[in-house]
């Protein structure tokens, strides 16, 4: 996997879509329009908790709208997320459901010929609720004599009873934990609490359904996975999978927010089967607000510490709060303690009690880190209350404590592990402190005035993919076709879905460099169930190391094609040649090694080999990765706090990204620089506040909710963003993952920032002016 | 609710429509396949529909269609084909990485459009501002500046030159 000096991987190009996006020339789902379809809408619960007991659709029918309730609707039980292997994926949902859980939950559906009637369909629907007492707060739906959200779910195909709306209960325990916290000199224990937030994620989420003459059906989604898609749907709607084609399509940013199916998908589908007729269904931003969020948390973390700054061991408790229904709090407990359990060594001593309960609350789901911001701000958070109170340097405490090359890291979780094998942790430390200054900070209490600035650091990971040495609890392996056409352009056809981050442009660069055909010349063909193998989903950062490892795969049996055609065509061995991108000729060019004289371009050789009846040089696979690299992160931050206001600023940040070879450097930093806009939203603005019944006290409003502006971003001089020089032996080109170990440890950073400007620490998120200004009083008061 | 006969003039073509009277300028343009116009909260919260009507940028989502009779209207598809400023905008979108999933990136073009043809100059703060109304989850709004920046630097340069 050598790079070549004028190689297109590390080269900044702009992505290839761009353009078109630039001109508002790309497709999204909710620009996909069918002649003769019809509108959906859908009827939601404004109970958190109610049984239903008959829903009249007579008046709406009579309106011409069609109808669906859970009378009429398959009632698989499911859930939306798939990446899981059954046996581990527990079951508690079905389309539409006999009892509401949850504010926004849908409850019936209309279709009608245009949005105008379907809207007023909808307002004719009448349902006669059972109302139920909800419960909102995890400590107290535990508590004996509360309301239970559920009787029995399942659990791959095992019942599971469910008592004081537990959902989940995940315990691991690894080395020795009493005898690392006896071993401690000093032990510190503190808690920690992290609101629900929302990925905001600019495009909302829809469907657009059309039944086929043949009883097929063709789905347009909004989707991270179509083969997931494609077959839940089948389940559902009863269908062989070869009757269901999900389409691949651009979206407008996810974050997370479609790693499920979407719950609109099958209420989509399921209406234009029973119209007979294509649906389209786009939610509005108010029914987005109440479909998915981001975990919150509740941990306590406990570290032991011996005098000579060597942690020896970590006890995490954790409280999850994951709303109404399961997307997956197993695995999120799981990959919590796997983050947990990877940031330090603690002398191998670990202990993650978790606990995972249902409320009467929107269901929580993948959103950008899966658990890892959360215990990434808990735990740096604590080590830099370690080393002030211990007096070790915070950057030297982490060197000697960070698990790095030859030592394990997980994945996703505890079944998945492989051994790390490149680090950028030490790069970026030992540059950054000086880059940053980070040793001229000053203690707070030597801070004065009623502006007052402080520096903090804080690093952080996330995996690439979810596969290991070993198979696990997650499905990771991910397909490629390619093709030479014959002008010496090539087809790449990929299930792997782009979120916006340019996964697609990085795969495309892959197939360009193994082949050395110009980047013009290779063309992303439309992508949809039927003509591709599978891919379990871009999430996990998973999209450049597992998605290009496939296309890295199969290019390379393409190539090996080429050249067999090619040495037939040249009367020469196959490993006598050898191919090689000639930008003057606009392709790829085969010649003999060390004589290039005697050569032919790649289209010939595919022109020739068609002229010859020879076929045409294709492959398709699928391929799977068999490690979970961490792609690691640092961010050092400056933050600046107004006494009088309580309102927090960031004149300055350092951020590092380890994301071993950067396919496309100007993308990573990307990434990085967007990450950070979004940390700062969940540090400083961020927060889905609930009143007492239920509902949402934003009313669906992106402006309340206060998802950050350009206005609350570091002006541009001062965000310096840099890439680690690291190879990553196991991926294409040496190339890991970014997109969700960018966000991992802003959050710590800034919070560290803060206390090194005004000596108070935060436990809680969002830390908001309010915050602030109740801190300082009580500071005040204690002088 | 009653109904109203629309005259606009949309990307220089002179279109008539009728719709019902209390739809805003946005669901009249997507209704009628003007979909480079996104659709991000219909609150006039995000800004991803943001075209100009006379001139001037506003979120189509809180414009009423009928209130736009006799009008002007140009979206950035319309723009991308005849004005060169525009096309100058998008070429620095795209070189600067200021484009990442794309919803935002219509609205967010025609933000800056309008500072641009305002004489607005090369000055990172101004232009901060006046893309403060318009939302974008993906990048940051660095690269989105540094894309306006340097269009802006490239005007200044040809007015001097």
């Amino acid at each position: 996997m050598q790079i070549l000096s004028d190689s297109l991987i590390g080269a900044v190009t702009p992505r290839t879509d761009a353009p078109a996006k630039a001109a508002g020339r790309i497709q999204f789902t909710s620009d996909i329009n069918i002649p003769g379809m019809m509108y959906g809408a859908i009827l939601r619960s404004p109970h958190p908790h109610a049984e239903i007991v008959s829903i009249d659709t007579s008046a709406a029918e009579a309106m011409g709208a069609v109808c669906l309730t859970y009378e009429d609707i398959n009632p698989v039980l499911y859930n939306e997320r798939s990446v899981s292997i059954p046996s581990a994926t527990y079951r508690d949902r079905t389309v539409l459901p006999k009892k509401a859980r949850h504010c926004g939950e849908p409850v019936a559906t209309v279709a009608a010929d245009t949005q105008e009637l379907a809207f007023k369909a909808l307002k004719e629907l009448k349902v006669t609720y059972n109302i139920l007492e909800p419960v909102f707060d995890p400590m107290e739906a535990m508590k004996d004599g509360a309301p239970e959200l559920y009787d029995t779910i399942y659990l791959g195909d095992e019942a599971v009873k469910i008592h004081n709306n537990i959902g989940v209960i995940r315990n691991i325990d690894e080395g020795d934990c009493d005898a690392g916290f006896k071993a401690a000199d000093r032990i510190f224990e503190h808690h920690f609490e992290l609101e629900r937030i929302y990925h905001c994620q600019l495009e909302t989420k829809g469907a657009v359904c059309k039944p086929e003459p043949d009883g097929s059906i063709t789905v347009w989604a909004t989707a991270q996975s179509i083969h997931a898609n494609r077959q839940l749907l089948g389940r559902i709607l009863g269908l062989p999978l070869s009757k269901i084609n999900v389409k691949k399509l651009p979206f407008g940013g996810s974050f997370g927010s479609s790693i499920q199916v979407n719950t609109v998908t099958p209420i989509c589908a399921s209406l234009a089967m029973k119209a007979g007729r294509p649906v389209k269904l786009i939610t509005s931003r108010e029914e987005d607000f109440y479909d998915h969020h981001k975990y919150p948390a509740i941990f306590d973390v406990k570290l032991g510490v011996s005098n000579d700054g060597r942690l020896t061991a970590a006890h995490v408790k954790a409280v999850v709060d994951f709303g109404a229904h399961q997307i997956q709090p197993m695995a999120f407990l799981g990959c919590t303690a796997g983050w947990f359990a990877s940031l330090y060594k603690y002398d191998g001593n670990i202990r993650f009690d978790g606990i995972a309960v249902y409320t009467n609350k929107t269901p929580c789901c993948a959103m950008q880190g899966y658990g890892n911001p959360q215990i990434n701000f808990a735990i740096e958070s604590m080590v830099d209350i370690i080393c002030e109170e211990m007096g070790f340097d915070p950057i030297d405490f982490r060197l000697k404590n960070y698990r790095g090359p030859g030592e394990e890291f997980w994945g996703q979780g505890p079944t998945i592990r492989s051994i790390i094998k490149s680090s950028g942790v030490e790069e970026s430390l030992v540059e950054g402190r000086e880059v940053f200054g980070f040793d001229e900070r000053t203690a707070p209490s030597s801070k004065n005035g009623d502006i007052r600035r402080g520096i903090g650091l804080a690093r952080g990971f996330h995996t690439s993919g979810t596969a290991g040495p070993k198979e696990g609890e997650v499905i990771d392996y991910s397909s490629a076709t390619i093709k030479i056409n014959e002008d010496g352009s090539v087809d790449l056809i990929t299930p792997v879905t782009d979120h916006g981050g340019g996964t697609c442009d990085a795969l495309k660069k892959i197939a360009a460099e193994v082949l050395q055909v110009p980047l013009e010349m290779i063309g992303l063909s439309p992508a949809e169930t039927m003509n591709t193998g599978y891919d379990v989903c871009t999430h996990a950062t998973r999209g450049v190391y597992c998605g290009g490892a496939a296309v890295y795969h199969v290019a390379m049996k393409v190539k090996d094609k080429l050249l067999e055609t090619a040495g037939r065509l040249m009367a020469e061995h196959a490993y006598n040649l050898e191919v090689i991108r000639d930008d003057r000729l606009g392709q790829g060019v085969v010649q003999v090694k060390g004589y290039p004289l005697k050569k032919m371009t790649v289209g010939e050789i595919a022109r020739q080999a068609q002229i010859m009846s020879w076929g045409t040089i294709a492959y398709t696979d699928s391929y799977r990765q068999r490690n979970c690299p961490p792609c690691f992160t640092t961010h050092f931050v400056e933050a600046e706090v107004n006494l009088k206001t309580g309102v927090i600023s960031i004149p300055r940040v350092l951020i590092y990204g380890d994301c071993g070879t950067a396919v496309n450097p100007d993308l990573v930093k990307g990434q990085l620089i967007g990450s950070f806009n979004r940390g700062l939203g969940y540090t400083l603005y961020e927060r889905l506040a609930y009143d007492g019944r239920g509902r949402l006290t934003n009313s669906g409003l992106m402006t309340d909710y206060k998802m950050p502006t350009i206005s609350e971003m570091p002006s541009v001089e001062d965000i310096d963003v840099r890439i680690c020089h690291t190879y990553e032996p196991s991926g294409p080109f040496g190339a890991k993952g970014i997109g969700e170990a960018a966000l991992a440890s802003v959050q710590a950073a800034i919070a560290n920032a803060v206390y090194n400007a005004i000596g108070i620490r935060f436990f809680k998120l969002p830390i908001t002016p309010e915050a602030v200004l109740k801190e300082l009083k009580k500071k005040a008061r204690e002088r | 609710m009653g109904h109203a006969d629309v005259n606009i003039k949309i990307n220089g073509e002179n279109r008539k429509f009728t719709c019902e009277a209390h739809i805003s300028l946005l669901r009249l343009l997507r209704d009628n396949y003007y979909y480079d116009v996104k659709c991000g909260c219909e609150k006039g919260d995000c800004g991803t529909c943001t075209v100009f009507l006379d001139g001037k940028a506003v979120k189509s989502c809180v414009t009423l269609a009928a209130a736009c009779d006799g009008h002007e209207v140009w979206t950035i598809k319309g723009l991308g084909g005849s004005d060169a400023l525009a096309e100058k905008l998008q070429k620095a979108f795209v070189e600067c990485g200021a484009v990442q999933c794309g919803f935002c990136t219509p609205g967010m073009i025609v933000a800056g459009l309008e500072y641009l043809k305002k004489g607005g100059r090369a000055d990172r703060n101004a232009i901060r501002k006046a893309i403060s109304g318009n939302l974008c989850r993906c990048t940051g709004y660095v690269k989105i500046v540094d894309a306006i920046f340097k269009t802006a630097r490239e005007v200044e340069s040809e007015v001097s030159e």
